[in-house]
C-alpha cells in the first residue's frame, strides 16, 4: 500500500489490507456458543488416508475445521468455529466422508448481522 | 431474546407446525395466523435469523405482501437507488449502471437488510398476529405413522409435537426432507457457496465513496476474473455504515479445482476498484452459506401426505438474480393457504396438498425457476463466460476510449477481429445463441 492511501486512512481505524485477513482472523469476528458435543465426523479414517489425495475438505468448508495431521495422519475437527452452510455434506467432500448435522438448538454460530 | 416466546414445549396439538422461522417459515406462520390456525413455528437459532445470512436484498412487492408497508417498521439498512453490473478482469472494469428516483419513495424497490435483524423483526409480526415462536429447539426428525407425516421430534425432553400438517421450511440443506423421502440431496453442481463479510465505514464515508445521496443506497454484481475462472459472482451491497462484500461459487467447480472460498473473497477484496470502496474500513463479521442454484429441475418433491416444503429447502431461487428470500415468502404463503384450504374439507392427504403444486405451478416462482432453470450447468460448461468474455468487454471498450489516430470504424473493425482471434466466430456465435436460450 502506497504511503499516500495509507495517509487518507480514517485514523480510527485499523488498517486491514485484504491478505493480512486470514480464516483465523475472520473467525475471531463472529460470535459462536460452542456445544460441548461435536455435531461433525469423520465417518472413515481409512478413506481420507488411502484415498482421498487432495484431503478436499481442508480447502472446501469456508471455516477451515479441518485439518490433515500429519503424524496421526488424520483429519482433526475444530467443530467449534463452524459456521453451518452444509458445504463438507454435500460435496465438500466428495467421498461423502463427513457426517455433518446441525449443533443442538440455541448452540453454534450466531450471526449479529448475517 | 426479549421479543420472541421461548414457550415451553407442552403436549398441545397444533394445525400446524412449522420448521424454520426464515422468509419462508414466518411468511406461512404470519398467512396461517392471519386464517385462524394453531400454528407452533420451531427455530434452532437462539432468535429467527442468528443463523441466517444473505446478500441481501429484500424486495418491496413480494415482502409488502405478507407484511403490508413494512418499510415503516422493519429494520432495513438503505433503500436501493442504484444497482450495477460490473465485467471484470481483474484490472479493468465495465461497468452497466441502473439509477431511478422512483426507487427512493414508496413503495420503493428493495432495501439492504441484515437477517439476524430482519428475520427477528418479521418473527415478531409473526407472533403478534398469534404464531407461537420457539426458538433454540432442533427439529431432529419427523414423526411418522406409515408414509403420513403426524409431526415432529424436536431435541428437548419430552419434546415430540404432534399436528394435522409439517411445513419444512428447514433452508438449503434438507436434512428434514431427504428423511421424509422428498429429498435426494442436493447435487454439489446445483448449490453455490457464498462467503461474505461485513465491513465498517464511517456514514459520510461510505455515502461518498458509492456516491450516494443521503439514506439512498447502491447494490453491484460483479462477474470475471474475481472467481478465477470458476462459475461465481462476487457482490457489494451497501447498508447504513457498513458494506456487505462476498463472493459466491458453484460449490462442484469449486471442490474440482480445490478452490477457496476465503482466497476468493480476498482476491475481490484486493481488486483496485473494490479496494478504493472499501480500504480502511474494519471488517465486523464472517459468514457463510449455501445457495441452491438447480432451479426447476433441482427441485424436491413438494408435497406429501401430511407434509409441505417450501423456499430453499425446496430449491427455490433465482440463481441470475440470486433472489431466494422474495420467493421463500411467496411460496410460504401459497403453502400456508393450501394448509387453511385443506383445514376446511379436514384433508392433509398428499392429494389435497397438491393444490400447493398446482398454485406453484401457475405463479411467477415456477415460472422464473423453468426460465432459468439451465442457468448454473450453463456456466459450469462455459467458464469462458467468466473469463475471457469481461476481457473482451474492456478490451472492447478501452479500444473505443483511447483517442489515438483511428476512426470509430477503423477501431470496430479491430475489436472484432481481436474478438474473432480469442474465439472463432462458429464458436462465439455458439455462445451467445446458448446464453441467449439459457437466459431468455
Ligand atoms: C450470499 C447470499 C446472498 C443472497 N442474496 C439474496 C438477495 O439479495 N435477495 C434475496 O431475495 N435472496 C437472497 N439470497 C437467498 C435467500 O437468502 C434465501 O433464498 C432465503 O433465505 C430462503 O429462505 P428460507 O426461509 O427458505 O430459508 P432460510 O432463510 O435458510 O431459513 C431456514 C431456517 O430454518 C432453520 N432450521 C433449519 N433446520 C432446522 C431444524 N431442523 N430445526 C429448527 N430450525 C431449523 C434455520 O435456522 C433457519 O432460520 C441470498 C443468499 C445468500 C447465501
Ligand atoms: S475430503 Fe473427505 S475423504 Fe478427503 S480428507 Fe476430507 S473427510 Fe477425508
Ligand atoms: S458445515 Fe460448512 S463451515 Fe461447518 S464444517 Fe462443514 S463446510 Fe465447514
Amino acid at each position: 500500500m502506497s504511503d499516500d492511501r495509507r495517509n487518507r486512512l480514517p485514523s480510527d481505524d485499523r488498517d486491514w489490507t485484504p491478505s493480512k485477513l486470514s480464516v483465523t482472523d475472520k473467525l475471531g469476528l463472529t460470535k459462536f456458543k460452542p456445544d460441548a458435543e461435536p455435531h461433525l465426523s469423520v465417518k472413515d479414517k481409512e478413506v481420507c488416508q488411502a484415498t482421498c489425495r487432495r484431503k478436499y475438505c481442508t480447502h472446501t468448508c469456508p471455516a477451515q475445521v479441518y485439518r490433515w495431521e500429519e503424524e496421526e495422519e488424520s483429519i482433526s475437527i475444530a467443530y467449534e468455529g463452524c459456521l453451518e452452510c452444509g458445504t463438507c455434506r454435500s460435496g465438500g467432500c466428495p467421498y461423502d466422508n463427513i457426517e455433518m448435522s446441525y449443533p443442538r438448538g440455541g448452540y453454534g454460530v450466531q450471526y449479529r448481522f448475517g | 431474546m426479549s421479543d420472541i416466546t421461548n414457550i415451553p414445549i407442552t403436549t398441545d396439538r397444533f394445525d400446524a407446525i412449522i420448521v424454520g422461522a426464515g422468509p419462508a417459515g414466518l411468511s406461512a406462520a404470519c398467512t396461517l395466523a392471519d386464517g385462524g390456525a394453531r400454528v407452533a413455528v420451531i427455530e434452532r437459532g437462539d432468535w429467527p435469523g442468528s443463523k441466517n445470512m444473505m446478500g441481501g436484498l429484500v424486495f418491496s412487492q413480494p415482502t409488502a405482501q405478507v407484511a403490508p408497508e413494512f418499510w415503516k417498521k422493519a429494520p432495513l439498512e438503505r433503500h436501493i437507488t442504484r444497482r450495477e453490473m460490473w465485467l471484470t478482469t481483474g484490472e479493468s472494469v465495465v461497468r452497466a449502471a441502473y439509477e431511478s428516483t422512483d426507487f427512493g419513495a414508496e413503495p420503493y424497490n428493495s432495501f439492504s437488510v441484515f437477517r439476524s435483524r430482519f428475520d427477528k423483526w418479521l418473527a415478531g409480526e409473526a407472533r403478534a398476529k398469534g404464531a407461537i415462536i420457539i426458538t433454540e429447539t432442533l427439529v431432529e426428525d419427523l414423526l411418522m405413522e406409515g408414509d403420513r407425516v403426524v409431526g415432529v421430534r424436536t431435541g428437548r425432553p419430552e419434546g415430540d409435537l404432534e399436528a394435522d400438517v409439517v411445513i419444512l421450511c428447514e433452508g438449503v440443506n434438507p436434512f428434514l426432507a431427504e428423511k421424509a423421502g422428498l429429498s435426494k440431496g442436493v447435487k454439489p453442481e446445483s448449490l453455490a457457496l457464498a462467503v461474505k463479510e461485513v465491513l465498517a465505514l464511517p456514514r459520510e464515508k461510505l455515502e461518498d465513496r458509492f456516491n450516494l445521496d443521503e439514506g439512498n443506497g447502491a447494490a453491484y454484481e460483479v462477474i470475471g476474473e474475481i472467481t478465477g475462472g470458476i462459475p461465481g459472482t462476487g457482490f457489494i451491497y451497501t447498508n447504513r455504515d457498513t458494506v456487505s462484500i462476498g463472493v459466491g461459487v458453484i460449490l462442484k467447480d469449486m471442490v474440482d479445482q480445490t478452490a477457496e472460498a476465503y482466497a476468493l473473497l480476498e482476491r475481490f477484496k484486493a481488486q483496485p476498484q473494490v479496494q478504493r470502496l472499501i480500504h480502511g474500513a474494519s471488517p465486523r463479521e464472517y459468514a457463510a452459506h449455501l445457495i441452491p442454484e438447480g432451479g426447476y429441475r433441482g427441485m424436491p418433491r413438494l408435497h406429501g401426505n401430511g407434509v409441505l416444503i417450501a423456499g430453499d429447502a425446496a430449491g427455490m431461487v433465482n440463481a441470475v438474480f440470486t433472489e431466494g428470500a422474495n420467493l421463500a415468502l411467496l411460496s410460504g404463503k401459497m403453502a400456508a393457504e393450501t394448509v387453511l384450504r385443506a383445514m376446511e374439507c379436514g384433508s392433509f392427504e398428499a392429494i389435497t396438498l397438491d393444490h400447493y403444486r398446482q398454485q406453484l405451478e401457475k405463479s411467477i416462482i415456477m415460472k422464473d425457476l423453468k426460465t432459468f432453470q439451465d442457468v448454473t450447468p450453463f456456466l459450469s460448461s462455459h467458464p469462458h463466460f467468466f473469463t475471457m468474455y469481461p476481457e473482451l468487454a474492456s478490451a472492447a471498450v478501452k479500444e473505443l476510449l483511447t483517442v489515438d489516430s483511428l476512426s470509430k470504424a477503423d477501431k470496430m473493425h479491430l475489436i472484432i477481429k481481436l474478438v474473432r482471434s480469442q474465439r472463432p466466430a462458429r464458436k462465439l456465435m455458439k455462445d451467445l445463441y446458448d446464453g441467449w436460450r439459457t437466459f431468455s
